[in-house]
């Protein structure tokens, strides 16, 4: 099942400062000659310096073809990891077409015409939208309901990379990792957890319904399965830690995830909101949307309330995926992260 | 007021209209076609002239949908309607977006092979050819810079005869199916405008027009046992809501290609006679990436949109032309015809996602002149930066906002659509208006999405269908 050749020399990583990026480039900077990171500023590219002497930062944009150019050249045969995106915008919903499209669009050329190796895209959930019931599990063959603008537009980056596959420009894997979490977290991850520390974060619902969850490391790992495995040229796979929790037992996991590492969490009953509020807020984040405004409360809220829940089998058979982080440890990672950072939990 | 009688009445002589008047002569019907604009004589304006936009475009081509950012449209207004106006560029339906429609708007018999018959008919009526010999230095730096870059391109061809010496004849409906249709018998009034159909109990039995005359005006009623509404995708809907037809579906769902436009400035001149043919396909059918008219008033329109000062150009115009990238985009538009005004209100919403498909065609765009040699970039953004190098294209994806873009459109279709389904559609799976017996309508209006190509062969291969239809109900 696994190439008997040597990895890749070079891997580029696009949104190398991003959740999943910074564990990427930490994970694979000791045993690579170089790890061509794309950066959008002076500073970013500073913060990943350190990380190792492999490690080569190209500032730009990912939108821009000449900053492509520069994080492409001279990467022939590299393996490249295209994870930058944006989720939550900050100025409007054309940020999630011009980045999450646009930018795929202009990599995926790139890659075709510089002849770098195999293209790994990470994708999303989110061009699957919700499951219909908290019993039933995405594959890899399930139809696709984008969720909103996030959605739509991860879907079109996937149908770009998947095309551009067919049609022999480039080998590419595509993985859909869920919900992520670990080391490395963006500031609303740490408002999460403070929330559920303080009791604060509400349940939607009665809390039965199931959430994928992905640890960054296992994800990493995904991410080297999928370089290494040939056989997984033009295929997709479902990344998730395992089994999906439900929403009650990831809240619980979390609060005993910071009991163990010192941070009692408060008491009391749990806040809940009825499903309702959920499907307000969905129809208010839609309306938005449709008008290109975005409201991450909004946004979270109306998901909070849904399954969102995927088989990994294909994952594990074909690419040999084994997650070895569970939802318990995972946490406890992240928040020992927070500790030494000195982010107050 | 004076009256008339005829079998069958066909408003617009346009692709649908001069489509359906021909095959109707041509089973032995007694056909009345009205056209609002001029006959104009062949040859009586170079193409793409400002002689022509007097004559033979619609508010001398320069119409508007309103938006966030509004997007401007020519259509054609003479015998012959939008054939007249266009490049003649030829493309069939695509197969795949036929299967869709089939499958899902419940057009059972709407087979490709079935399409294919028809489709050659109509080419057996209007000479398609390729371009002889060599493409003109415009057509060929498409061509340059796709294959500099890999990307797929393609010759369209033209509704276009050539003689001997290899000059061509655009085969527009006054060319070509119109005088076929008055040889069969046929009438063509020009200058005649529909003000409203005549609707009686659910049963359309004909028109108040009013011709108009070098010496003044003429009001008259035509009688007819058939109605067909062939105006385009703005006036044909337009027509039905004025005659009281004002179902929801009817004027909603309008498309287009919307557009940007990039002026390219070449090392040395460029021809400015034709339309390229050849096309950037390799995004398709999302993304179309081509080269428009550009004689010197096309030339400068464009760079008056970047904002240049076109003075400064004036000596170079010769090594400049205007080349295009062109979405299909997310949501319809509208057309409502408004009591007391001529002319319907268009509406078209430009979503976010389309914006930003319509600034990653134009980076494309700018890459691919660029590869074909091109000196300068001037986009139609006020104040967009000229791009010399790759390296300047990178600031045109927040140089396109809703303020500063200057979109343009041809190909309007949909605007009334066709299905099972008369909660969806204006008219039934072969054009005839729900609800009302005796009224058809067979034009651009009733594809029920954009093609992603020039919609002419298209919007005839439709149109014909229907008429076949039509006739093998024996009515």
């Amino acid at each position: 099942m696994t190439d008997a050749a040597a990895l890749p020399r070079t891997m580029v990583i696009t949104g190398a400062t991003g959740w999943l990026g910074q564990n990427l480039v930490r994970a694979v900077a000791p045993e690579r000659e170089r790890v061509r990171c794309l950066v959008r500023t002076p500073e970013e590219a500073a913060l990943l310096a350190v990380v190792g002497t492999s490690v080569d930062p190209v500032i730009g944009d990912v939108r821009d073809p000449d900053a492509l150019d520069r994080l492409l050249d001279g990467a022939a045969d590299a393996t490249v990891v295209h994870t930058a995106a944006v989720i939550h915008p900050t100025t409007g919903t054309r940020e999630l077409f011009d980045v999450n499209v646009g930018g795929t669009q202009l990599v995926v050329d790139r890659v075709r015409r510089r002849g770098a190796g195999r293209l790994i895209h990470v994708s999303s959930n989110s061009p699957f939208g919700a499951n219909p019931g908290p019993d039933h599990r995405f594959t890899e063959d399930s139809p696709r309901h984008p969720y909103m603008g996030y959605g739509r537009s991860k879907a079109e980056a996937e149908d770009i990379v998947l095309a551009a596959h067919e049609r022999g420009h480039l080998e590419a894997v595509v993985l859909r990792p869920p919900w992520f979490y670990g080391p490395y977290q963006p500031e609303r991850q740490t408002r999460w957890l403070r929330a559920v520390r303080r009791n604060r974060f509400p349940m939607v619902g009665d809390g039965s319904n199931r959430r994928s969850m992905v640890f960054t490391g296992n994800l990493v790992h995904a991410v080297l399965r999928a370089e290494q495995v040939q056989a997984a040229a033009g295929r997709a796979y479902w990344i998730a830690d395992g089994p999906p929790p439900t929403m009650l037992e990831v809240i619980d996991t979390v609060r005993a995830a910071l009991d163990a590492e010192g941070f009692a969490p408060a008491g009391g009953p749990r806040p809940r909101f009825p499903r309702a509020v959920g499907d307000v807020a969905e129809r208010v984040d839609g309306f938005l949307q449709a008008r290109g405004r975005y409201s991450q409360v909004l946004h979270v809220l109306g998901e909070l309330k849904d399954t969102i829940a995927c088989d990994t089998t294909r994952a594990e058979i074909e690419l040999g995926y084994q997650p070895a982080t569970t939802l318990l440890d995972g946490m406890r990672a992240s928040i020992r992260w927070c500790v030494d950072r000195g982010i107050a939990l | 007021m004076t009256g008339l009688d005829t079998e069958v009445l066909v408003i617009g002589s346009g692709a649908g209209g001069a489509t359906t008047a021909r095959a109707l002569a041509e089973a032995g019907r007694t056909v009345h076609v009205v056209e609002e604009g001029p006959w104009l004589e062949p040859g009586e304006a170079a193409p793409f002239s400002l002689a022509e936009m007097d004559r033979a475009y619609r508010h001398r081509g320069s119409s508007a949908a309103m938006g966030r950012p509004p997007i401007a449209y020519a259509e054609g207004r003479c015998v012959g309607g939008s054939t007249e106006i266009n490049s003649g560029l030829w493309a069939r339906l695509p197969r795949s977006l036929v299967d869709t429609w089939r499958t899902t708007l419940g057009l059972e018999d709407l087979t490709a092979e079935d399409l294919g018959k028809v489709e050659d008919r109509i080419e057996s009526w209007v000479a398609v050819n390729p371009l002889p010999g060599a493409a003109p230095p415009s057509s060929a730096a498409l061509v340059r810079g796709a294959d500099a870059l890999g990307w797929r391109h393609e010759e369209f061809p033209r509704a276009f005869a050539y003689d001997a010496s290899g000059r061509g004849t655009k085969q527009s409906m006054s060319r070509t199916l119109l005088p076929e249709a008055l040889r069969l018998g046929a009438t063509v009034r020009a200058d005649t405008y529909v003000s409203e159909l005549l609707i009686d109990r659910g049963r359309a039995w004909g028109a108040r027009l009013r011709t108009t005359h070098p010496d003044g005006v003429e009001d008259l009623q035509i009688r007819a046992e058939h109605v067909f509404v062939c105006g385009g995708a703005v006036q044909s809907p337009a027509l039905l809501q004025r005659s009281g037809l004002r179902r929801r579906p009817i004027g909603r769902g309008l498309r287009m290609h919307p557009t940007l436009k990039v002026a390219a400035q070449f090392p040395t001149a460029v021809d400015h006679d034709e339309v390229p043919v050849h096309r950037i396909t390799e995004f398709a059918p999302e993304l179309a990436i081509g080269g428009s008219a550009s004689r010197r008033g096309q030339v400068g329109l464009a760079l008056a949109d970047s904002g240049v000062d076109v003075h400064d150009l004036g000596a170079a115009w010769d090594r400049v032309f205007v080349y295009y990238a062109a979405i299909k985009s997310d949501r319809g538009g509208r057309v409502v015809a408004v009591p007391g005004l001529r002319a319907p209100v268009v509406t078209y919403p430009i979503s976010d996602a389309d914006l930003s498909r319509l600034a990653r065609g134009l980076v494309l765009l700018g890459e691919a002149l660029l590869a074909a040699g091109a000196e300068a970039l001037y986009p139609s953004i006020e104040d967009a930066p000229v791009a010399t190098s790759v390296a300047d294209l990178g600031a045109w994806w927040d140089a396109i906002d809703r303020r500063r873009a200057s979109l343009m459109s041809v190909h309007l279709t949909s605007s009334i659509g066709m299905s099972h389904d008369p909660a969806r559609t204006g008219a039934d799976a072969h054009g005839r208006v729900w609800g009302i017996d005796g009224l058809r309508v067979n034009d651009a209006s009733l594809l029920p999405d954009a093609p992603g190509v020039n919609p002419q062969a298209g919007v005839m291969a439709i149109a014909l269908r229907n008429v076949d239809h039509f006739l093998a109900q024996g009515r």
